[in-house]
């Protein structure tokens, strides 16, 4: 997953930073509107947390150019003006949810697993499969009942799969959502992660969890489980 | 004495009673004069044709020819015309028929010299009377001095006069009272505007209204402009006041972020950096309040909020909650009965904010809101499982909470009634009725305005 922190206060940056790195997220940031707007509307966004006051350019403004050039990933909107005629601002402007300041880490990363996991269509923090549960709260894997022990890098692949399950994932995609722009991106790498994640999920090959469409990408084809 | 209308209608009445009784006395002293005048004339000629008829045979024998006498009443007894004749010793030389009483005394004058008077017969009636002294001249160049003397009761002349004077005052009256009532319509057709701009003002306290809009005349029109710019800048005014405490608590909540998230990631390596960065938080933290202090002593208070219609506020809140809430509520709202409430925007935003958030979060799957413009209410229902019973009057009181597992629910409801309080509204909580369609039994809150 690759989210954009926009968010002019450096130590409370750092921090959101430090914490969604801890998740494994790839991290686009900028402390300045335009620039963030920049990033927002040409890096392969999964989400985006914008502080609305911000020098240059308002994150209001942000979000509505941002969704003006269709991007549709959730946004979070920060705000420390957190009176009601504020949020609905925001939520008008096209944002998916606000967080007041001073706030607690957790509860946006709540927020946060919350947005993703809706615009891929889940309403629960279990993303259940026929043979395959994973937790986002928690990050645990289950497949065939048995628990599964992923690195992060291999649960980071998995969890964007399981998320926009039913939809090809190119290589290029799944490396962009993975990692930093400064990280040393190499296709084979994740040709390795596919085959341990097979190798783990699915032992016995019964399950054949991950599908590999040769020269598009990657899908995760189970079915989707509805309690 | 207080409105405008009596005042000057009192005036009025003033001064057309000082015009009317001034025009009275004016008009009855000349017409009063010109009767004396007429009358004069009258027994002057009268006088004169006495003389004409008389002639003086020798001293103290006078002949008066009745037939020529000018007035047949002077042959008729109580006609109330006399004329006499009388020598220099007071002895009567001659008497008109009609003469039954007294005359009066002659007085003495210079000969030529006419005296008309008005003086009470032996009666006591007033009389007018005319009195000549004059001399008849003998052709031997001898003179014979006497007076004659006419007299007419007053009685015709005064009681003309009088119905005159009554006729007078009487139509002078009538105007005066024709011309009160037409000031007075005058009056209430021209201050109509002046009345127009109380009641709209009055209707703008009420919430009704949001300014003047009335076509106003030229002399009013400035005034109503004036207002109107008043009523704007103090709206202006309160809304710098609110950004002004916005941007406190956007400069304060940052800082406090960091202090918030330091205080969760402290470990004993990072205590060095932790305490520099809590000194240069707080040492910002200490300078943007007192800057806005200073900013917040020039402001003033908002005394008049624009009347605006809940129906904008609770259709953005309730699609923003949509939002959040995707999926797992549906919002039900029913503004048909539309009415205007003098707030705040930004006030109201909280009000309803808060109350529709916490149904949202308590209801199972459905809020409902109803406005009702005949009680000035607004009822907001949810489906959920309704407020702890013994818990209904605490949870308007800050910091109550229902549930401590979802944050904010006492201290939104609490803060929503403070606000509404604020403004002379209640916020009431209870339970839904028959009527409600998002569920038999769960919440409701009840919001009145004034």
């Amino acid at each position: 997953m690759r989210a954009l922190i926009i968010e002019d206060e450096k130590i409370l940056r750092d921090q959101v930073i430090e914490a969604l790195r801890e998740q494994g997220f790839a991290i686009d940031e900028s402390a300045d509107g335009v620039e963030g707007l920049y990033l927002a509307t040409t890096m392969p966004i999964d989400i985006a947390i914008i502080d609305l006051g911000l020098p240059n350019l308002d994150g209001l403004s942000i979000i509505k150019k941002l969704r003006a050039e269709s991007c549709t990933y959730p946004v979070l909107i920060l705000t420390a003006r957190d009176t009601w005629q504020d949020k609905v601002d925001g939520l008008e402007a096209g944002a998916d949810d606000y967080l007041a300041k001073p706030f607690h880490i957790e509860e946006m990363l709540a927020r946060v697993r919350a947005l993703l996991r809706r615009s891929g269509g889940w309403s629960e923090s279990l993303l259940q499969f026929e043979g395959l549960a994973i937790d986002t709260r928690t990050q645990q894997v289950t497949a065939n009942q048995n628990p599964v022990a992923l690195t992060a890098y291999e649960y980071r692949v998995l969890a964007y799969l399981a998320i926009n399950a039913g939809s090809v994932i190119s290589k290029h995609t799944l490396l962009d959502h993975l990692y930093d722009e400064d990280t040393d991106r190499d296709p084979n790498v994740l040709e390795v992660f596919i085959r341990r994640l097979r190798q783990k999920l699915d032992p016995n090959k019964t399950l054949d969890p991950i599908e590999t469409l040769r020269g598009r990408g990657y899908r995760l084809a189970l079915e989707r489980r509805h309690e | 004495m207080n409105s405008i209308s009596s005042r000057l209608l009192a005036g009025t009445a003033i001064v057309l009673l000082i015009f009317f009784v001034l025009i009275a006395l004016s008009v009855s002293y000349s017409v009063h004069q010109r009767a004396e005048a007429a009358l004069f004339d009258r027994m002057q000629g009268l006088i004169y044709g006495v003389l004409g008829a008389s002639d003086v045979v020798a001293e103290n024998e006078l002949l008066v020819n009745t037939d020529e006498l000018p007035d047949p009443r002077l042959l008729q007894p109580t006609s109330g015309l006399f004329v006499e004749m009388i020598n220099q010793d007071g002895v009567s030389l001659w008497q008109s028929n009609s003469s039954t009483s007294i005359m009066p005394d002659i007085k003495k004058s210079q000969v030529g010299e006419w005296i008309f008077d008005r003086i009470e017969n032996n009666h006591g009636q007033s009389v007018h009377r005319l009195q000549l002294s004059t001399v008849w001249e003998f052709e031997a160049g001898r003179e014979f001095p006497f007076f004659i003397q006419a007299v007419t009761s007053g009685n015709s002349v005064d009681g003309q006069l009088r119905q005159f004077d009554r006729s007078l005052w009487f139509s002078l009256f009538i105007s005066g009272v024709c011309l009160l009532l037409m000031q007075l319509w005058i009056l209430s057709k021209s201050l109509k505007p002046l009345k127009t701009i109380g009641d709209e003002l009055q209707e703008i306290e009420q919430g009704e209204r949001n300014r003047l809009d009335s076509k106003l005349p030229t002399e009013l029109a400035p005034l109503a402009s004036s207002i109107n710019t008043l009523l704007t800048s103090e709206r202006n005014r309160h809304k710098q006041y609110r950004n002004l405490l916005d941007d406190l608590a956007h400069s304060l909540k940052t800082p406090l972020s960091v202090l918030k998230n330091m205080g969760s990631k402290a470990s004993p390596t990072s205590a060095a950096i932790t305490a520099s960065a809590v000194q240069e938080q707080t040492d910002q933290m200490q300078s943007t309040v007192e800057r806005y202090l200073q900013r917040a002593a020039n402001s003033t208070p908002q005394t008049l909020a624009a009347a605006i219609s809940p129906r904008t506020v609770i259709d953005r809140l309730a699609s923003s909650l949509r939002k959040i809430y995707a999926n797992q509520v549906t919002i039900d709202v029913n503004c048909e009965q539309d009415f205007n409430v003098r707030i705040a925007d930004a006030d109201l935003y909280e009000i309803l904010g808060n109350v529709l958030d916490n149904a949202c979060k308590y209801g199972s799957d459905k809020v409902e809101l109803r406005m009702n413009s005949k009680s000035r209410t607004i009822l907001i229902d949810d489906n959920g499982p309704g407020f702890p019973k013994d818990l209904i009057t605490q949870l308007t009181q800050r910091g109550v909470r229902a549930d401590a597992q979802v944050e904010g629910m006492g201290l939104g409801l609490a803060a929503s009634k403070e606000l509404i309080e604020s403004y002379g509204g209640t916020l009431e909580l209870s339970e839904p009725d028959e009527a409600s369609n998002a569920a038999s039994s769960g919440a409701r809150v009840i919001l009145s305005f004034s």
